[in-house]
């Protein structure tokens, strides 16, 4: 569904993704981890199109759309939720849900009716504020509602794009162990044949969600396999888990 | 995201009311006044619809009036288009050259997008003033109104060409309304407050703020051809960066992003203008200070100040309304 083959970046002297290929398949759940600095938030950048690889190519559904620009990557089907809030804040979560779902059901350049009021995608708001726990707070600006709902949104309103794959950074990133535990079902009721890539610091998390775990370091992948296995690597516990296995 | 509400609409009457009792009762140099007024709400329609709901901030609009006054003229006078058509085909020219600007200065920001503007606008002035066919600096002469005797409307009466502008400045009011509660109005919006989401989303943002520009420029050539009208003469000043910064002022003044606001600040800014320069020729020092003081303010403009105190004060009303009396209070009430 979602494969990189070969994807180099640098910026100046600084290597951030070497050679990095992946391939996920329809309805994988991966979760990458790695140190700060790893490279991470860059390979998303990468992926949805927001920064060019210098080298390699991005593969979506069997495409190559490493030439296509961002909103046509997501009209595809990619779709990204952000490790900082990235929001529309002085409007309503229903409004955020909308603005979401009129683009996928391209209603969000007609000129002749309100994209919000459509059936269409009314149903896709309340179908989404379901999944993602929204219903309480349809109505209440973003400045309004609590850090975590503002992070059940960031997810929902890429959702409310149906993608194919869900591209995900950090999306417990601030929010408390309570809330935390919340996000793992959350994101555990999606559907199954949604593709998932995660960027997650949160462990207990990534081996929740994970059906398979990718570790970068330096810009490098340097594992790549199953949560188990993750588990039980010794250079894992070097580079990353041992300050988790520690704590 | 624009929404109506209750003052708004009462608002809205009260400016309607008062511009129809004006246009029944005012003599000569009082419909002039009007006229004006009407005019320039309409080109500050425009310039709220991309400011205030998009953040795009022009300084052509101006340019785009007078775009659209100068086609009104050359296909009325030299092209011997009949007035109706002669104005159907400006606001399409306008419309046109408004996208091909906001098509370009889309992938601008800030004060680059000002800039870029501005630039265009200085573009179309410089090249009118310098142009033959244009009439150069002595501008156009002998432009027609329309002519409406067929249905018993005499265009060439003030009062009549007041009502007039008026109708289409309802008309242009609630064609606003319409393209801000559209997909295109939402969506912009979206881009205003978080450009990047709604390209992450898939959105083409750069196609949104052409679309919108465009619409917003046949809005701007519309006043323009009721601006070439109400004169009978244009002259390339009407293509000025000033007018563009003056409409500016008016939209700031009046509240940018309500679409209300602006025509406020049309009425406040022309009366303030021939009240003052009545009294002073230094009239811009005036507004100048007025403008500060709005500003400074940090609410927006004159009815968004309204509009917070009236919600405060509503609020209050309510909360003492639903507030349980103090015991001793309802005893000596008693």
């Amino acid at each position: 569904m979602l494969e990189t083959r070969n994807l180099d970046k640098s910026f100046g002297a600084v290597h951030v993704t070497r050679d990095v290929s992946l391939k996920l398949e329809r309805g994988e759940r991966r979760v990458i981890l790695g140190p700060n600095g790893a490279g991470k938030t860059t390979l998303f950048n990468q992926l949805v199109g927001e920064l060019t690889p210098d080298s390699g190519s991005v593969h979506l559904a069997g495409e190559d759309v490493t030439a296509l620009p961002v909103a046509n990557r997501a009209r595809r089907g990619l779709s990204r939720s952000y490790q900082k809030n990235t929001l529309f804040d002085g409007l309503t979560v229903e409004e955020n849900l909308g603005l979401a779902a009129a683009v996928h059901t391209d209603n969000a350049t007609r000129l002749w009716h309100d994209s919000l009021t459509r059936p269409e995608v009314r149903e896709i708001v309340d179908d989404v504020a379901e999944q993602v726990n929204l219903m309480p707070y349809l109505h209440a600006t973003v400045s309004e509602v609590s850090y975590g709902v503002r992070r059940q949104l960031e997810v929902g309103v890429a959702l409310a794009t149906r993608p194919l794959v869900l591209l995900m950074d950090e999306p417990t990133s601030g929010v408390g162990p309570e809330m935390s535990k919340g996000f793992h079902e959350l994101l555990n009721n999606l559907p199954r044949d949604l593709t998932m890539l995660i960027i997650e610091h949160d462990m207990d998390l990534a081996f929740d969600v994970a059906d398979t775990i990718t570790v970068l370091n330096y810009g490098e992948v340097v594992f790549d396999g199953l949560p188990e296995a993750a588990r039980g690597s010794k250079l894992l516990k070097e580079i990353y888990l041992g300050s988790w296995e520690d704590a | 995201m624009f929404r109506h509400n209750a003052l708004r609409y009462t608002v809205l009457v009260l400016l309607a009311s008062g511009a129809l009792f004006q246009a029944f009762t005012a003599e000569y140099f009082g419909l002039e006044i009007l006229t004006e007024i009407l005019i320039l709400a309409i080109l500050v329609l425009a310039l709220d619809i991309v400011a205030g709901f998009g953040g795009m901030v022009s300084l052509c609009h101006g340019a785009l009036m007078g775009v659209g006054a100068y086609a009104y003229a050359l296909f009325s006078t030299k092209a011997g288009v009949a007035p109706p058509v002669a104005m159907g085909g400006a606001v399409a020219v306008t419309g046109a050259a408004a996208w091909v600007i906001g098509a370009i200065g889309s992938r601008s920001h800030g004060i680059y997008f000002i800039m870029a503007t501005l630039a265009f606008g200085q573009m179309a002035y410089s090249y009118v003033f310098q142009s033959p066919v244009f009439g150069g600096d002595d501008g156009l002469g002998g432009i027609s109104r329309l002519d409406l005797s067929l249905v018993g409307i005499d265009l060439t009466d003030s009062r009549s060409f007041a009502l007039f502008c008026l109708a289409i400045l309802g008309a242009v009011y609630g064609a606003s309304v319409l393209i801000l509660r559209s997909g295109l109005g939402r969506s912009l919006t979206g881009v205003m407050h978080n450009e990047q989401r709604m390209r992450a989303l898939g959105l083409t943002v750069w196609r949104v703020k052409a679309d919108v520009f465009g619409l917003s420029g046949m809005i701007a050539g519309l006043a323009g051809t009721l601006a070439a009208q109400h004169i009978m003469y244009i002259s390339p000043g009407l293509l000025s960066w000033t007018v563009s910064g003056e409409a500016l002022v008016v939209v700031i003044l009046g509240g940018l992003g309500t679409l209300v606001g602006p025509l406020v600040g049309a009425v406040a800014f022309v009366v303030l203008k021939h009240e003052v320069s009545a009294l002073t020729s230094y009239w811009h020092l005036v507004v100048g200070v007025i403008l500060i003081g709005v500003v400074m303010s940090r609410a927006n403009g004159i009815f968004g100040w309204v509009e917070s105190h009236s919600g405060a004060w509503i609020e209050r009303r309510l909360s003492d309304a639903t507030r349980d009396p103090e015991p001793e209070e309802a005893v000596s009430d008693a």
